[in-house]
């Protein structure tokens, strides 16, 4: 079931169209990639879901009905420039972001300490903000997006800042939401987070939705059906790329009969870098 | 409208403020100048009584010591049959501060005075000096016309001109009243009223630039409508102005009643009799500062008449009015700050775009300038009623009176003024923090406000 739809969205500024009829649905529970060149209409898409920008044309439905004001408590945002206040404390800071979101404060207080403790920084209540390094102002700001417990997390280019070790951790708690039931908008340019990451992909350039829809469809509508085998024999290991009919069980046949072993046999899928450069650039890239 | 999100923001904007060093320091200062202001010429007058100088005096003229009475300034000591020179080496052994020469009667009859002294001897001395010097000068030239009278005639020729004012109350009935009250309280209010406009209306700017700058307000506006943000951060800092005033207030008054208690009849003995006469009079041939409010708060000690137009003012008015107009006067130009801070990223840029915000209210504070001197100025009229100026303006024209149904209109224009540029500072707003890396202009707020 699709938890946010968007309905022919449109924005324009003044003569400047942001985004054009855009059609897209988030489905609850999944991971959706929005992906699309710097510039494409991403973050006015994002920021019309959050009710930060009301669109010029087109609704957005949560839950089936058309978006409303309190519905922004059930969303859990990170913007892409990371901002919180520096000369605040890192704890009323947390629970200052936690209320505005409708949180009580003692659930605030209570849930706040868990992250905390959960992310290692349970030593930095007290600190002002100015004091934290940047990576622990990124972890503070992650935690204070999904305090709150939002059905729809919205995060652009949530690893951005973070070392591998953090960006784990974060990953990690991604899935883990996810796992609970949680909604999540993942806008990023890492197509290895992606693939990793992602159920679903929607791709925006030049202010409109190229294409969306489930990752391995994608990935294999955009594949040349190629099939990689790996064999060995009495000259060595080999690697041979061939097309699906000449791969077939009658190929694999003829090469265990000749007593060739076969080391692995692939289906060769696209790289999702590889599709999102063919799409905008509108041109095919060579495969190898 | 989200009351919740409105009150939280109030919250975050007032308690940062209110714990900044700033505030703090803030507070605690301003009672204390007001109150020594409280106190400074009682102070004065107490350290003048106690500087009584011992005086030397050689006339060779004749004429003069007998003008040279003893008072509490000075004490005065014929030494007239002394050698000056021999004097001047002996100044401490005899026990003298100064040493007063003066001259014999040249054949303009006229004579020069030349003093001596350790430690200066201080304009107020000389200039009290000089003006008994020229009586006897004045008086032996009388004397030397040898007519009968002559010096009677003189008295009564000096012309000494005082005007009294009395406002014509409605009942017609007559009050005595003193411009020089007028002026100074029509300037203090004028004075205040702009410096707590242009202070907290500041501060509302400056937190708009930080939250940019900071990024922080994009998280904000995904959990607050943008229009709530900036009424809360406006609410918030309104709170933190009364709190500010609240505590000046008290302060003021603790201080003030402290000082009273511990000092209060020392201070008094400074006040008493002779000592303000001889203040009074210092002030007026003195220091040569001939504004006419000193002149009239000191004269012959008419303390009556002060006291009269003090208890003329309509303090009741003046206070309800005040706070009517800091707080409409802050609200329009909070918005329309707030409106010129979305629009840039940090403080240096806001400069420019601030100007025609800051102009009106500095028209405001010199047509208040004006108003002190000419409450009647046509000029001063539409001031305080014009909505960017009324606030600083009309607080200026109140001490001299003004109509009730001038107040409500003008009340009435600066309301609706202020809700129109809300409605149109909160659309600019709603655009201008989310614009990053170019520098707005006008033009460009222009082009946010007609957005849908």
């Amino acid at each position: 079931m699709a938890l946010i739809e968007c309905k022919e969205v449109s924005k324009s500024f003044g003569p400047k169209i942001a985004l054009d009829r855009v059609s897209l649905d988030f489905q609850e529970g999944k991971v959706t990639g929005l992906l699309g060149p710097n510039g494409a209409g991403k973050t006015t898409l994002i920021r019309i879901i959050n009710r930060i920008t009301i669109p010029s044309g087109g609704e957005v439905f949560f839950k089936g009905r058309p978006i409303r004001q309190e519905d922004v408590e059930k969303i859990g945002y990170m913007p892409e420039e990371r901002g919180l206040y520096r000369k605040m404390k890192v704890g009323e800071q947390a629970m200052y972001l936690a209320q505005l979101k409708g949180m009580s404060r003692q659930d605030a207080v209570k849930e706040l300490k868990q992250w905390f403790i959960r992310f290692g920084i349970q030593d930095w209540w007290n600190k002002k903000v100015e004091e934290l390094s940047k990576g622990m102002a990124q972890k503070l700001q992650f935690i204070t997006t999904v305090v709150h417990k939002p059905s729809l997390m919205i995060l652009d280019e949530p690893f951005s800042g973070f070392d591998p070790v953090n960006a784990d951790i974060v990953r990690k708690e991604i899935l883990r939401l996810r796992d609970d039931g949680a909604t999540i908008i993942l806008s990023t340019h890492d197509m290895g987070s992606v693939e990793e990451l992602c159920n679903d992909i929607a791709l925006i350039d030049k202010s409109r939705l190229v294409i969306t829809g489930d990752v391995q469809e994608i990935r294999h509508k955009y594949g040349n059906d190629n099939i990689e085998v790996e064999y060995t024999d009495e000259d060595g290991r080999h690697t041979e790329v061939l097309p699906r009919e000449i791969a077939g069980n009658n190929t694999l046949k003829s090469f265990i009969d000749r007593g060739i072993t076969v080391n692995s046999y692939r289906e060769l899928m696209p790289r999702m870098h590889d599709i999102f450069i063919s799409l905008v650039t509108g041109k095919e890239e060579e495969q190898q | 409208m989200n009351i919740r999100t409105i009150g939280l923001v109030i919250g975050r904007e007032y308690n940062t403020r209110v714990r900044k060093k700033s505030f703090l320091v803030l507070t605690f200062v301003v009672p204390i100048l007001f109150a020594a202001l409280c106190f400074l010429p009682s102070i004065i007058m107490l350290n003048m009584k106690e500087q009584t100088k011992e005086v030397a005096v050689v006339d060779q003229s004749g004429i003069v010591m007998p003008y040279l009475e003893n008072g509490e300034a000075a004490n005065y000591y014929d030494y007239s049959s002394y050698d000056p020179d021999s004097l001047k080496n002996r100044l401490e052994a005899i026990g003298k501060d100064i040493l007063v020469v003066v001259s014999p009667i040249d054949s303009a009859s006229n004579v020069s005075v030349q003093t001596f002294s350790k430690k200066p001897a201080g304009v107020d001395f000389s200039e009290n000096l000089a003006s008994r010097v020229s009586r006897a000068v004045e008086d032996y030239r009388i004397k030397s016309y040898d007519i009968e009278g002559l010096d009677q005639i003189m008295n009564d020729v000096k012309a000494r001109t005082q005007v009294k004012e009395y406002s014509l109350g409605k009942d017609g009935k007559e009050t005595v009243s003193e411009s020089g009250i007028y002026m100074i309280i029509s300037m203090v209010l004028g004075m205040l009223i702009y410096m707590f406009i242009a202070m907290f209306s500041g501060m509302v700017m400056s937190s708009v630039i930080e939250e940019k700058s900071s990024r922080v307000v994009e998280v904000l506006v995904s959990s607050v409508k943008s229009i709530d943000l900036m009424f809360g951060k406006i609410i918030g800092v309104a709170l933190v102005a009364l709190t500010q005033f609240a505590l000046w207030i008290l302060l003021t008054a603790m201080i003030v009643g402290i000082g009273g208690v511990a000092f209060g009849p020392k201070l008094l003995q400074g006040m008493q009799g002779d000592n303000a006469a001889q203040m009074s009079e210092m002030a007026i041939s003195g220091t040569g500062l001939h504004m006419e409010d000193a002149v009239a708060m000191m004269e012959d000690g008419d303390l009556k008449t002060v006291l009269t137009t003090l208890g003329n003012i309509p303090w009741g008015q003046l206070i309800i009015a005040f706070f009517i107009y800091f707080l409409l006067g802050y609200l329009l130009y909070a918005s329309l700050f707030a409106a010129v801070g979305s629009a840039v990223e940090n403080e240096a840029d806001s400069n420019q775009l601030q100007l025609p915000v800051t102009i009106p209210l500095l028209i405001g504070f010199f047509i208040a300038l004006m108003a002190m001197r000419n409450p009647y100025n046509p000029v001063v009229w539409w001031g305080s009623m014009i909505p960017f100026t009324s606030p600083i303006v009309m607080l200026a024209r109140i001490p001299y009176g003004v109509p009730f149904w001038e107040l409500a209109l003008s009340i009435a224009l600066l309301a609706v003024t202020f809700a129109v540029c809300a409605w149109a500072s909160a659309k600019i707003y709603r655009a201008g923090i989310l614009i990053f890396g170019k520098k707005s202009t006008w033009k460009d707020l222009w082009k946010w406000l007609k957005q849908k």
